[in-house]
C-alpha cells in the first residue's frame, strides 16, 4: 500500500508539471494580450507603453516567462493577476474558494445522496412506477440546457413564488451594519458542515461494528441530529445566525438547480450497476437464507454497487473547487467561475493559468484518494 | 412426512408465452431421506427448488399444488404462506447449497460474516460469540481450518469456497438441504471428496436432502431415492438401486445406457436421438413420445398417467420398459 501510494504520489507530480505546461502553452497561444488595449492606445508615448511591456513582463520572450513561471511554481507561488493588480491569483483564490466549496460541495453531496437512493431502490423494483418516474424525470432534467433550468428556477421561485432571493450570494441591505465580514460567516458555516461530516463518518465507523440494524440507525441518528440540533444552538446564541440564515437562503435555488441538473448522472449510474449486481448468485443466496427484502437490497446488493458511484463522486467533489462558470454567473455567486469568465474576458492570463492549475491539483488528489478508497470498500482490491 | 410436494405447477411468463418448467411435480421426502433429481439442462430441476423456496423472478407465475412442510408442529402449505412468514422457513427449514458456490458468496464481506449473518437472522438471540463458535464448529465439519472465517471470499479456492458454503448450509440445522449442482464446478478429485463429505454430515445430522444434477454418476452416490426429469415432469421415480437396475420409463433406460460404466457387464452405449422439446409449446401427449423407439399414436396423443407400478415405483410411461427387455435407439 505505501509503495502503491508513493509510486501514484510521484506520478501525480510528474502530471501535475505537463499539466502546467500545457495549461500554460495553451493560454499563451491566445491571441493578444493583457496590454494590447494599452499598446494600440495612441494617446501613450513609446516609452510609457515600454514601461507597461516591461512592468507586466510581455519584454521577453514567451519560453523564458515560461520558466519564470515554472520557478515560481515551484515555490507555490502562482503570480500577480493582471486585472486586480496588485491582488496575488493565491489571495483570489482564497477569497473565493470558500463561496464556491460550500455552494458546489452542498449540490454534489445531495445530488448523490439522491442519486445513490433513486437509483438503488428503482433497480430494486425494476419497471415499476418508481423506476419509471425517476428514469424519465432524470433524462429529461440531465438534458435541458443548465441556463434554462436556473432562469426557469430563478423566475418561478424568485418572482411568482417570491419565497427566494432572485440571485447574489448575500443580502446587501442586511450586510451593511454587519459586524463580520461575509467571508467570516461562511468559513464558519463551512467549519460547522465539517464538523457535522467528521461527526457523521465516525458514527458510520461505530455503526459499521455493531451488528443489529437498529443499533446501527440509533447511533447514526441520534449522532447527527444531535450535531445538528446544537450547531444551530450554537448559531443561534453566537447572535449571527441572520446573517448565516441568509446566505443559506441564497444557496437555496443554486443547490437545488445543481441537483435536478446533476442527479440523473449518478441515479443512473447507481441503477446499472444494481442491476448488474441483482443477477449475481450472492442475493440470490442472501433471499435464500430469509433476510428481509431490504437487507437484501442494501447491505448485499447496494454495497457491492456503491463502488463505481463512489469513485464518481470523489472525482466530482474534486471539480467542486474549480465552480461552474455558467451556475454563477446565472446566479451571481462570486465565486471561482466567475473568476475564470472575469480572467478570460479580460485576458488575465496569470489569473486564468492560475485557477486551472488549482483545479487540476485537487482533480489529481481527488483521482488518488479515490483509488485509496476502492481498496477500502473492496476486499479484492490490494495495491 | 417432512416434505410433501403435491402437483406442483408454475410457468415463466414470456412474450410468446408460458414456459412450463415445472409442470405437475409430486414427491415425498421423509426424515433422513435423499431424493436425487436428474435431467437434462433446462428440463426445470432448478425451477423445482426456486418453487419450494419461493426464489422465483418475476415472471414467474404459481400455477397450482402444493408444498406441505411439516417442521414438527404440523404441516404448512409454503405457497400460501405470507412472505414475512415465508422468510422464517428459508434457510431455518429448507436451506440451499446453490448451483455456483464460486458466486453464491458476497465478494465484499467475510466468509464468516456471512454465516454468522444467517445465524442471526434466524436466533437474534444469539450472542456473537456464540455464533462464531457455531461457524467454527461448521468449519470443523465441513473440513475448513476455523481460523479462515475472517477471511474473504477471495483469498478462498473454489473447493474451499464449496466447503463454506456448506458450512452456510448447516448454519441453521435445517431440516432439509436443497443442493443444486453442488459440484458441477469443481474437478472429479475435488466433486468426489465433496461429495462423500455431504453424504457423511447428512446421515450423521440425520438430515433431507435433495441433490439436483445432470450428471447421473453424481447422483448415484449420493441418493436414496432417485426422480428422473424430462421436460418439467418427473418421469419415474423410485429408488436408486431399481432406477438402475429396472429402469421402467424409455428414458430412464436410455440416460442409464448413456454413460460407460468401468464394472458389472459389458452393454452397449445409448444414445438419445432428437432434443428435447421447447416447454413454451410441448407436444400434446407424453413428451417424450417424438424421440422414444416404443411409442404410437396413443403416446403422441394422451399424456400417460404418473402412477405407482409397482411398490414406490412411479413411472408415466403407457408402454412401460419390461424385465429383460431391450430398446434400440436409432438415429433418424
Amino acid at each position: 500500500m505505501l509503495k502503491f501510494l508513493g509510486k501514484r504520489v510521484l506520478q501525480i507530480v510528474v502530471l501535475l508539471f505537463i499539466y502546467v505546461t500545457v495549461v500554460y502553452w495553451l493560454i499563451e497561444a491566445m491571441p493578444g494580450s493583457f496590454v494590447d488595449q494599452y499598446l494600440l492606445n495612441p494617446k501613450l508615448t513609446p516609452e510609457i507603453r515600454e514601461n507597461l511591456k516591461r512592468q507586466f513582463g510581455f519584454d521577453k520572450p514567451a519560453h523564458i516567462r515560461y520558466l519564470i513561471y515554472m520557478k515560481n511554481f515551484l515555490t507555490l507561488d502562482l503570480g500577480i493577476s493582471f486585472s486586480y493588480f496588485p491582488t496575488r491569483v493565491t489571495t483570489i483564490i482564497a477569497e473565493r474558494l470558500p463561496r464556491t466549496v460550500f455552494l458546489f460541495v452542498t449540490s454534489t453531496l445531495v445530488s448523490y445522496v439522491l442519486g445513490y437512493n433513486l437509483g438503488k431502490r428503482a433497480a430494486w423494483k425494476r419497471s415499476g412506477l418508481l423506476d419509471k418516474t425517476t428514469t424519465f424525470v432524470g433524462i429529461v432534467f440531465w438534458t435541458i440546457f443548465l441556463p434554462l433550468l436556473a432562469i426557469f428556477n430563478i423566475w418561478l421561485f424568485g418572482v411568482i413564488l417570491k419565497i427566494l432571493p432572485l440571485n447574489q450570494f448575500i443580502d446587501p441591505n442586511l450586510w451593511k451594519s454587519a459586524p463580520l465580514s461575509a467571508q467570516t460567516i461562511f468559513i464558519r458555516l463551512l467549519l460547522t458542515a465539517l464538523v457535522f461530516l467528521i461527526v457523521f463518518l465516525i458514527a458510520l465507523l461505530i455503526s459499521n461494528r455493531l451488528k443489529t440494524i437498529p443499533a446501527k440507525k440509533t447511533v447514526l441518528y441520534t449522532s447527527s441530529i444531535t450535531t445538528i440540533v446544537v450547531s444551530i444552538v450554537i448559531w443561534i446564541l453566537s447572535g449571527y445566525s441572520t446573517y448565516a440564515w441568509d446566505i443559506i437562503k441564497h444557496m437555496v435555488l443554486p443547490v437545488l438547480t445543481l441537483t435536478l441538473y446533476s442527479f440523473a448522472g449518478s441515479m443512473l449510474v447507481m441503477r446499472d450497476t444494481m442491476l448488474d449486481v441483482i443477477r449475481e448468485d450472492y442475493i440470490t443466496t442472501a433471499k435464500a437464507k430469509g433476510l428481509p427484502d431490504n437487507v437484501v437490497r442494501d447491505k448485499h446488493a447496494a454495497r457491492n454497487a456503491l463502488l463505481p458511484l463512489v469513485t464518481n463522486f470523489v472525482i466530482s467533489l474534486g471539480f467542486t473547487v474549480g465552480g461552474g462558470i455558467i451556475t454563477e454567473t446565472m446566479f451571481s455567486w462570486p465565486g471561482i467561475g466567475r473568476a475564470y469568465l472575469e480572467a478570460l474576458n479580460t485576458q488575465d492570463t496569470p489569473l486564468l493559468i492560475g485557477l486551472l492549475v488549482f483545479t487540476g491539483i485537487f482533480v489529481l488528489i481527488a483521482h488518488l484518494v479515490a483509488d485509496v478508497l476502492y481498496a477500502v470498500l473492496d476486499p479484492r482490491i490490494r495495491y | 412426512m417432512l416434505l410433501s410436494v403435491r402437483d406442483l405447477r408454475m410457468y415463466y411468463k414470456t412474450k410468446m408465452g408460458y414456459v412450463k418448467a415445472v409442470d405437475g411435480i409430486s414427491f415425498d421426502l421423509d426424515q433422513g431421506e435423499s431424493l436425487g433429481i436428474v435431467g437434462e439442462s433446462g428440463c426445470g430441476k432448478t425451477s423445482i427448488s426456486m418453487t419450494i423456496l419461493r426464489l422465483l423472478p418475476d415472471n414467474a407465475e404459481f400455477k397450482g399444488g402444493s408444498v406441505l412442510f411439516d417442521m414438527g408442529n404440523g404441516p404448512v402449505d409454503l405457497v400460501n404462506l405470507p412472505e414475512s412468514e415465508m422468510r422464517k422457513y428459508r434457510w431455518r427449514g429448507i436451506s440451499m447449497i446453490f448451483q455456483a458456490a464460486m458466486n453464491s458468496l458476497n465478494p465484499v464481506y467475510k466468509v464468516g460474516d456471512q454465516i454468522i449473518e444467517a445465524i442471526q437472522n434466524h436466533f437474534p438471540d444469539m450472542p456473537l460469540d456464540k455464533a462464531r463458535q457455531k461457524v467454527a464448529e461448521l468449519f470443523t465439519l465441513v473440513g475448513l481450518d476455523p481460523s479462515r472465517m475472517d477471511q474473504y471470499p477471495h483469498q478462498y479456492s473454489g473447493g474451499m469456497k464449496q466447503r463454506a458454503v456448506i458450512a452456510m448450509a448447516l448454519a441453521c440445522d435445517p431440516k432439509i438441504i436443497i443442493a443444486d449442482e453442488p459440484t458441477t464446478a469443481l474437478d472429479v478429485i475435488v466433486q468426489d471428496r465433496i461429495l462423500k463429505e455431504i453424504r457423511k454430515i447428512q446421515r450423521k445430522l440425520n438430515m433431507a436432502m435433495i441433490y439436483i444434477s445432470h450428471d447421473i454418476a453424481v447422483i448415484a452416490e449420493v441418493s436414496d431415492k432417485i426422480a428422473v426429469m424430462y421436460a418439467g415432469k418427473f418421469v419415474e421415480l423410485a429408488d436408486a438401486v431399481t432406477i438402475f437396475k429396472q429402469p421402467m420409463h424409455p428414458y430412464t433406460y436410455g440416460l442409464m445406457h448413456a454413460f460407460p460404466s468401468t464394472v458389472g457387464e459389458k452393454t452397449e452405449l445409448v444414445t438419445i436421438p432428437g432434443e428435447p422439446p421447447n416447454l413454451l409449446n410441448p407436444p400434446k401427449g407424453c413428451r417424450f413420445a417424438p424421440r422414444c423407439p416404443k411409442a404410437d399414436s396413443v403416446c403422441s396423443e394422451v399424456e400417460p398417467e404418473y402412477r405407482e407400478l409397482e411398490k414406490n415405483h412411479f413411472v408415466a410411461c403407457h408402454h412401460p420398459v419390461q424385465p429383460k427387455e431391450v430398446v434400440r435407439f436409432y438415429a433418424e
